[in-house]
């Protein structure tokens, strides 16, 4: 939650201090609360995507360098004109500007801003505790994405077990690595993965509720129906704020007709829900955080 | 409780027709009483799981396949339901529980079967206290999952599959991957399910010795689609499976059969028996020797630092239970393991040094899954591969592998092999090049009886003069029968070292069935016993 709310503001940003700021503390949040679970060391990863967004995009402008002539020039490298025609102002390297640079670095910033927002939410999140946290209506979901999360280090498990055992044997020359990697991998992760259905299913998973075929119908299309106005309610949002009363309405419209499908699909479910996490202040405190942070973006201040 | 009318189940090809001639289970008739302690077993491979699997709907709906006939649980036709439909009557645990874990801690994963039914959390809470204490697992519902040993597990596990209500249990191996003490600890607490709670346990096992005393009645899937049910002792005329005590009394002639160790005891002192010493092959040559190894994992020491030469003509046994270091220990030795000091020489130099074909040539290692080292299209292809890799003549590594596991057809894939010929293929491709030091890592794991037997008998054929061949495992009786020299490792260090029988023979608290039978000193193996 708090991820999406520094990710959205980060878009919503233009100046590179705030963004240096939001980033910074996205891995400050990261530092505090992470434990020792597998998820919590992918936070390395994104850190080191996010430098090589920005090094990337520094690197493109200097490349592609589309100003001709600037004020004043702060690197002069020598211009290879691409002959594509008068009228084509386009040649790589040549005269850049320390203005253009600084945009360059805040269009990376502001990717690695919010890259890193990601990186936080995933690191800090044990995808375990979303399924505990979902409300009913989106459990399935949440429980595909849960197993798809949790397969990926067992995949990482058995291809270095696999790797171990090709080493003690060694192959000849004609024979291609591959497939003997692979087939053995590919087997142990539909294994798993088939175990783990046969599980949930031996335990009830997907039993039917007491609900009619027609009223799941009509739940879910008022869910689809509010997750695509949310989604292009937040599209125009932040795309054109011409028309906000518009934007802002069909928001609304998506965020209730969700409201109405998660209590639809509540009232007919089987399942029962033993220990639900209640609400700490810690937790009441980072909401408080993200709606501040996202009031801010909002108004502009964060761009002085 | 469980009422099988005609149930038949097949495995069929993409166009309909069945695999197989015989199916796995034909025209099956069957009647459990409600509270019966029911031990399942047959040969590897002869349908014991799909018995199971039928019984709570995986199969066939994760198997695949075909299946006719009725099943009645507790008065309900579940004929043709899917599993979920089974679930608030029947339980199943399998012989991973890691990988039949749903959630991460252990509280979470003992509920969820309930949340599922829709059970009201008050009912919930109720359920929980009784189970978790009869399983004995009151302290550990607040941990991870993954922090538990394969015992503790387990028992989480079972737990789960009854906090709903379940009448029924079905368990799928549940000790295979377990050592002894984790066995036993599963064993004892389903003795407590039948007493306290009535439940109805039907309980798939390849080590029957410690099960069979326990149970009710014995089931028996022949694997000509055949299933017989009766009392325990009369279920066991073939020795594919009859674990050693059954055995002992058949070599004997015992009528009727003992089938608890005090029985086996009481019949054994009745007469005088004579039995032939064992063989314990006398120390070659040093071939590879570790001087001062240890490996430690950040702060844990798995194998503390410790001298061992290992001598040719001779099969050495590593015991431990669970975790007592048996696998860093092998992975050391061998040289691409992690090490934190020492070194392990062979013709002088160092395993951890050698060139990496070099290492493939002298250094033999077969990991615990050993399948994982076959790769190609056909058993053919395999060895044929494994001549070229060697630079060997073609068919060297057929030859062996015909030796140690007899003609077997090279056009089949090599995943429809039995666990024993995989075995044996990866023994002969790993000794094509006639390796100094042979390891083999826990090799007796998913190998019925008749598999164990021929294991031991090639591992014997192995032995040579400037060969080493290291055996770790918690396999007492394998032990037994095959080792020359037992190494005992009790978290990491080296607690013992002598010969088999001094460290197997009664009164050793390691004591394989047969001393503890017999109670008489350089007795441990049936294969000593005279008729």
């Amino acid at each position: 939650m708090l991820g999406l709310a520094f990710a959205i503001s980060a878009s919503l940003t233009v100046n590179p201090l705030t963004l240096s700021v939001l980033g910074a503390l996205s891995m400050l949040f990261v530092l505090a609360f992470r434990d020792q679970s597998p998820w919590s060391r992918s936070v390395v990863f994104y850190i080191r995507l996010a430098g090589i967004v920005i090094a990337i995009r520094l690197l493109f402008r200097i490349i592609f360098n589309l100003e001709s002539d600037p004020a004043n020039p702060l690197l002069v490298l020598p211009e290879v004109n691409l002959g594509l025609g008068d009228l084509v102002t386009m040649h790589l390297f040549g005269s850049i500007s320390a203005e253009s640079l600084q945009a360059a670095l805040t269009d990376g910033l502001r990717l690695a801003a919010i890259i890193l927002a990601i990186g936080m939410a995933n690191s800090l999140a044990n995808p375990m505790k979303l399924l505990k946290t979902t409300p009913g209506a989106l459990y399935e979901i949440a429980t595909a994405i849960s197993i798809a999360i949790n397969l990926a280090p067992q995949l990482i498990a058995s291809l270095n077990r696999v790797r171990r055992a090709r080493g003690l044997r060694g192959q000849s020359k004609g024979i291609k690595a591959l497939p003997g990697l692979v087939i053995p991998v590919l087997e142990d992760t539909i294994d798993q993965s088939m175990t783990l259905a046969a599980s949930m299913s031996a335990r009830g998973f997907g039993r039917k509720g007491t609900q009619s075929k027609a009223r799941l119908t009509l739940t879910r299309f008022t869910g689809l129906a509010g997750l695509v106005l949310i989604a292009v309610g937040a599209f125009l949002l932040i795309l054109s704020p011409t028309n906000q009363v518009l934007d802002l309405s069909i928001t609304v419209a998506g965020l209730l007709s969700t409201v109405i499908y998660i209590k639809m699909s509540a009232l007919g479910s089987l399942r029962t829900r033993y220990l639900v996490q209640k609400f700490r202040t810690g937790d009441y405190a980072i909401y408080l955080i993200a709606a501040l942070l996202l009031a801010l973006a909002f108004s502009g201040v964060l761009n002085f | 409780m469980i009422t099988l009318k005609d149930l038949s189940f097949s495995y069929l090809k993409p166009n309909g027709e069945p695999v197989t001639e015989t199916p796995q289970l034909h025209r099956v008739n069957l009647h459990i009483a409600k509270g019966e302690f029911v031990l399942v077993c047959g040969p590897t491979g002869s349908g014991k799981s799909t018995l199971l699997k039928a019984l709570n709907g995986l199969a066939p709906s994760f198997t695949g396949g075909q299946l006719t006939g009725a099943i009645y649980i507790d008065g309900e036709d579940l004929t043709g339901k899917e599993p979920h439909d089974f679930a608030h009557l029947v339980g199943y645990v399998n012989q991973q529980p890691e990988g039949f874990f749903v959630t991460d801690t252990v509280i979470d994963e003992i509920v969820y079967g309930s949340e599922q039914l829709g059970m009201p959390v008050k009912d919930i809470a109720t359920r929980i206290k009784p189970i978790v204490s009869v399983l004995k697992i009151e302290h550990l519902l607040e941990r991870p999952l993954s922090s538990l040993s394969g015992g503790e597990q387990q028992r989480v596990a079972i737990a789960s599959a009854l906090v709903a209500g379940q009448k029924v249990l079905l368990l799928d191996e549940p000790t295979s991957a377990l050592d002894l003490a984790g066995a036993v600890e599963v064993l004892k607490v389903l003795k407590n399910l039948v007493k306290d709670f009535g439940i109805t346990i039907l309980l798939a096992e390849h080590r029957i010795s410690r099960v069979i005393a326990e149970v009710d009645s014995v089931l028996v899937v022949h694997g000509d689609g055949s299933v017989t049910k009766g009392e325990p002792t009369k279920q066991f005329n073939d020795d594919r499976f009859a674990p050693p005590i059954i055995q002992l009394g058949v070599k004997l002639g015992w009528n009727p059969l003992a089938i608890s160790a005090e029985e086996a005891a009481e019949l054994w002192t009745t007469k005088n028996h004579s039995f032939e010493p064992k063989e314990v092959s006398p120390a070659g040559e040093p071939i590879v020797s570790a001087k001062n190894l240890s490996v430690n994992y950040g702060s844990l020491t798995a194998v503390a630092p410790t001298d061992l030469d290992f001598f040719g003509n001779q099969i050495t046994a590593i015991m431990g239970e669970n975790g007592s270091g048996k696998t860093s220990l092998c992975w050391a030795i061998q040289g691409l393991g992690n090490r934190s000091s020492g070194s392990v020489l062979l013709n002088g130099s160092d395993t951890a040094e050698l060139a990496k074909a070099t290492r493939l040539d002298q250094v033999a290692m077969i990991p615990q899954r050993a399948a994982d080292l076959l790769f190609l299209h056909s058993l053919g292809e395999e060895l044929h591969e494994s001549d070229v890799f060697a630079e060997v003549a073609e068919g060297t590594t057929a030859a062996l592998f015909q030796k140690l596991a007899g003609r077997i057809d090279p056009s089949i894939h090599p995943r429809d092999l039995s666990a024993g010929q995989q075995l044996a293929a990866v023994l002969s491709i790993q000794l094509a090049k006639q390796a100094k030091v042979l390891i083999l890592d826990e090799p007796t794991r998913g190998l019925d009886y008749s598999a164990k037997r021929a294991l031991a008998k090639a591992l014997q054929q192995l032995k040579s003069p400037d060969r080493a061949i290291l055996l770790a495992t918690h396999d007492i009786e394998f032990i037994a029968e095959v080792s020359d020299r037992v190494i005992r490792l009790e978290s990491g260090k080296v607690v013992s070292d002598a010969s088999p029988l001094t460290e197997l023979a009664w009164p050793s608290p390691f004591a394989s069935q047969i001393a503890q039978i017999t109670r008489t000193p350089e007795l441990i193996s049936i294969g000593q016993v005279i008729k």
